[in-house]
């Protein structure tokens, strides 16, 4: 778990391409509900949040998960091993930023893997607010200022990284 | 499912009101192969459905709800969707386009196309989830405006992802240009949609779903869509894409006026003194909070702004566009911009076209100041230029055909036909739609194009910036070096006619796919090559591959709108321009004294188009040779084919 994705939320338009790429990349069509990560919108207060999974220090979904689907894989990421997960949705309620959902389709968890190393919606941001950063101050940094968005709107209070 | 075309959903909605009964049919396999989608298989419906016969307001219109191959798929930008209809403000061929996220939607909910038959006998939307579609009860949301709408659709239905199109109080009251709002400030905005909605009581529909949507080839329909891409990414167009995504469409304000086409004063010039104040910069720096784009799109021109005090507090919510700039600042010689963004928002949320009510209330200001209307005819309002009270005001009335502005309610033309006497002079409009922001006395072409228009007086269907912002090598690669120096000219009448046809049927095409005309009208990057590049691969449909049948396509749709007002009786004699535009020349600015040469322009356009030049009527053989034998065999029935 040295890496991870960051968002700037300052510079996403909300445009939703990351969806479709992670989309194509995951499930080989064009399907944005199918996504791992995900933009929440809501136009009346000009808000907009993209979601994607921290690879977090604690993981609250590992924890909540009872079949011991959510594992970190060889390369150190956080991951569902489909056949294992029963779709039962605890990772969902237990993670509090919403990185993890259940997939529309297949009715299993679904959450970011960082596609191998490479993710496809990095390069399908064409605004340049999607990166992977390694697992350092500096990145955990970045990290706190891209969820910040997210732990306003739910009320959440944080520490500092 | 046997519609063997991939990129599309597959399925279209025949929906019947009368019964409330909603039947789904599977998508025609020669729709996508001769039409696509969009407005050329909206062209190929309502070719069928309705006629010379059929009132706009009435059951017997139909309301078509389109998207295209590449809505919903990864193409930026293919977050656009279409409606059209019989215009209950013009008569004539009606359609309209719309961004945001909705029309994806309409496909992850499993649908290409939607038609509205009849009417209901009480209000409903139509709901789409997954496959499925139903007509819900909409009595609790009549009377309401486009946001609390869609508020209550998405909290009804527990799904604040879901997306709307939806009429507001104008609609609901048939103004004749009453337009459908899509997800809170997007506008399908000309021609009335909204309106014909009302009239069949349907309040709007929304769209949940998680379906996916395939390629035939996606290696091969990734790699053609990332050519396409690195066509947008070219360092030529670098400061087009800046400019858009700082400013939007708000930063042609100052392009335009700087060429004098800015229409000032119900159109009297094409520069505006104050256009600083209603310009890009000032709402980039003052009010511009953030930045947005439809779905999928790298272009971003959508921003959102604020206005933080004053008796025009508002937003955040999507910032007017350019043309409602137009019509509500320049052409009604108002520079307050922060009323401007407060008009703007009370049409999106009374569900009204900004750009025929502003420029409706400009004419009604001009009548004042001519005395051709006083207080006597206004209920006491007073509409001297620029009073942004009295504008207000008549948004309001407007919306409600209340006072006078259940007369201004018509649009220009019928007003100006109640009014009599010189009033006609001052309604700019063609066909009945009144005039979006451009002019032809300071740009040659735009003359043609309005002229042409199947939907009136619009620079959505053709207008051409290659002239207008010079991109010579754009007109050399499409029409050689020998024309090139004549087409670069902006008030040169030369070769337009062959610009403006080959336009278009390029728009046709876009229209169809469905795409925007940021990235093919400016900067003018997507071209027929781009459809021969990308439909194959995701639909499977080989032909395409072929330039010359995209071509073909977006001729025999060009034809096939326009023998649909031919039908309705529309002659070379309504293919012109307002008085003011043909015969008044440009009496300031940079433009001052220009005046298009619309008569050299129709013949050229008219000849290339194989039509007679004396009626615009279509030769029967061209119909045959673009597969319309069918439009050939109506029209000759009718007379209405040019001798051969």
């Amino acid at each position: 778990m040295n890496r991870f994705i960051v968002v700037d939320t300052s510079l996403c338009t909300g445009c939703r391409n990351c969806e479709l790429a992670c989309s194509i990349r995951n499930t080989g069509t064009f399907n944005p509900r199918q996504s791992r990560i995900q933009v929440l919108k809501n136009e009346a207060k000009n808000l907009i949040l993209p979601v994607v999974c921290l690879q977090c220090e604690e993981p609250l979904c590992e924890e909540a998960c009872p079949s011991g689907a959510i594992r970190v894989n060889e390369a150190g990421v956080l991951t569902v091993k489909e056949e294992i997960c029963i779709g039962c949705q605890n990772c969902v309620t237990a993670c509090v930023y919403g990185g993890i959902e259940i997939d529309p389709v297949t009715k299993k968890a679904i959450k970011c893997d960082l596609c191998g190393g490479n993710p496809a919606c990095v390069d399908a941001c064409d605004y340049g607010a999607i990166s992977v950063v390694e697992r350092d101050e500096e990145g955990l940094q970045t990290r706190l200022v891209g969820v910040k968005g997210a732990a306003r709107q739910m009320g959440v209070e944080m520490e500092d990284a | 499912m046997t519609f063997p075309y991939k990129g599309y959903a597959g399925y279209y909605l025949d929906i019947d009101l009368e019964k409330g009964k909603v039947h789904k049919k599977e998508m025609e396999k020669e729709w996508a192969r001769l039409y696509m989608g969009g407005t050329g298989v909206a062209a190929r419906i309502l070719w069928e459905r309705t006629g010379p016969e059929t009132d706009p307001l009435s059951p017997d219109n139909v309301v078509l709800v389109g998207t295209g191959p590449l809505t919903g798929v990864m193409f930026s930008p293919s977050g656009r969707m279409m409606f059209a209809s019989k215009s209950p403000l013009t008569g004539v061929w009606a359609e309209s386009h719309a961004g945001g996220f909705f029309g994806p939607e309409i496909k992850y909910a499993g649908f290409d196309f939607i038609i509205f038959n009849g009417r209901s006998p009480k209000p409903v939307y139509l709901l789409l989830q997954d496959g499925r579609a139903e007509l819900k009860d909409a009595a609790h949301l009549w009377g309401r405006e486009t946001d609390v709408t869609t508020d209550m659709i998405r909290e009804e239905n527990r799904d604040p992802s879901m997306e709307t199109a939806v009429i507001g109080p104008a609609g609901e009251n048939q103004v004749p240009y009453g337009c459908v709002i899509v997800d809170y400030y997007r506008a399908a905005g000309r021609t009335g949609l909204g309106a014909v909605l009302g009239s069949k009581n349907v309040k709007g529909i929304a769209a949940s779903g998680a379906l996916p949507l395939e390629a035939h080839d996606m290696d091969k329909y990734l790699e053609a869509n990332e050519e396409e891409m690195a066509k947008l990414h070219d360092p030529l167009w670098t400061e087009s894409i800046a400019s858009l995504r700082k400013y939007g469409t708000t930063d042609l304000v100052a392009m335009i006026n700087e060429i004098g086409r800015l229409p000032t004063k119900n159109h009297w010039t094409g520069f505006f003194d104050e256009a600083d104040d209603i310009g890009p910069e000032i709402i980039a720096n003052k009010y511009r909070v953030g930045q947005e784009a439809c779905h999928g799109c790298a272009i971003g021109c959508k921003y959102i702004y604020r206005v933080k005090e004053g008796k025009f507090r508002g937003g955040p919510a999507g910032g007017p566009e350019y043309e409602t700039l137009m019509a509500f600042g320049s052409n009604c010689l108002n520079s307050d911009v922060e009323s401007i963004f407060y008009l703007g928002q009370r049409c999106d949320l009374l569900g009204m076209d900004t750009i025929s009510c502003g420029k409706t209330i400009g004419f009604a200001m001009e009548l004042w100041e001519k005395g051709i209307i006083d207080e006597s005819d206004t209920g006491g309002i007073d509409l001297s230029w620029g009073n942004v009270e009295s504008m207000s005001e008549l948004v309001e009335l407007i919306a409600r055909k209340e006072g006078v502005g259940a007369l201004l309610a018509k649009g220009t033309r019928k007003a100006a036909e109640e009014i009599g006497g010189e009033a006609w002079k001052y309604a700019v409009h063609v066909k009945g739609l009144e005039a979006s922001g451009q002019d032809p006395r300071a740009h040659q072409s735009v003359g043609l194009t309005y002229a042409t228009n199947v939907r009136g007086a619009d620079h959505l269907r053709s207008l051409s910036s290659l002239e207008e912002l010079n991109y010579p090598e754009v007109i050399i690669n499409r029409f050689g070096e020998e024309k090139a120096e004549a087409i670069g000219q902006i008030m040169s009448p030369k070769y337009k006619g062959e610009v403006i046809k080959d336009i278009e049927d390029l728009y046709a095409v876009v229209d169809s796919a469905v795409i925007c005309k940021y990235g093919t009208m400016w900067p003018p990057v997507f071209y027929f090559d781009t459809f021969a590049n990308v439909i194959p691969p995701l639909t499977g449909m080989k032909e395409w591959a072929d330039m010359n049948y995209v071509r073909d396509v977006g001729a025999r749709i060009s034809h096939l709108r326009r023998a649909y007002n031919h039908r309705l009786g529309i002659t070379r004699e309504d293919e012109t321009l307002p008085r003011r535009l043909l015969k008044e020349p440009m009496p300031t600015g940079p433009a001052k004294g220009g005046l298009p040469d619309l008569d050299y322009m129709l013949d050229e356009y008219y000849e290339l188009r194989g039509s007679d030049k004396e009626t615009g009527y279509p030769k029967k053989s061209r119909l045959e040779k673009l597969d319309l034998g069918f439009v050939a065999d109506d029209l000759e029935k009718r007379k209405m084919l040019a001798r051969q």
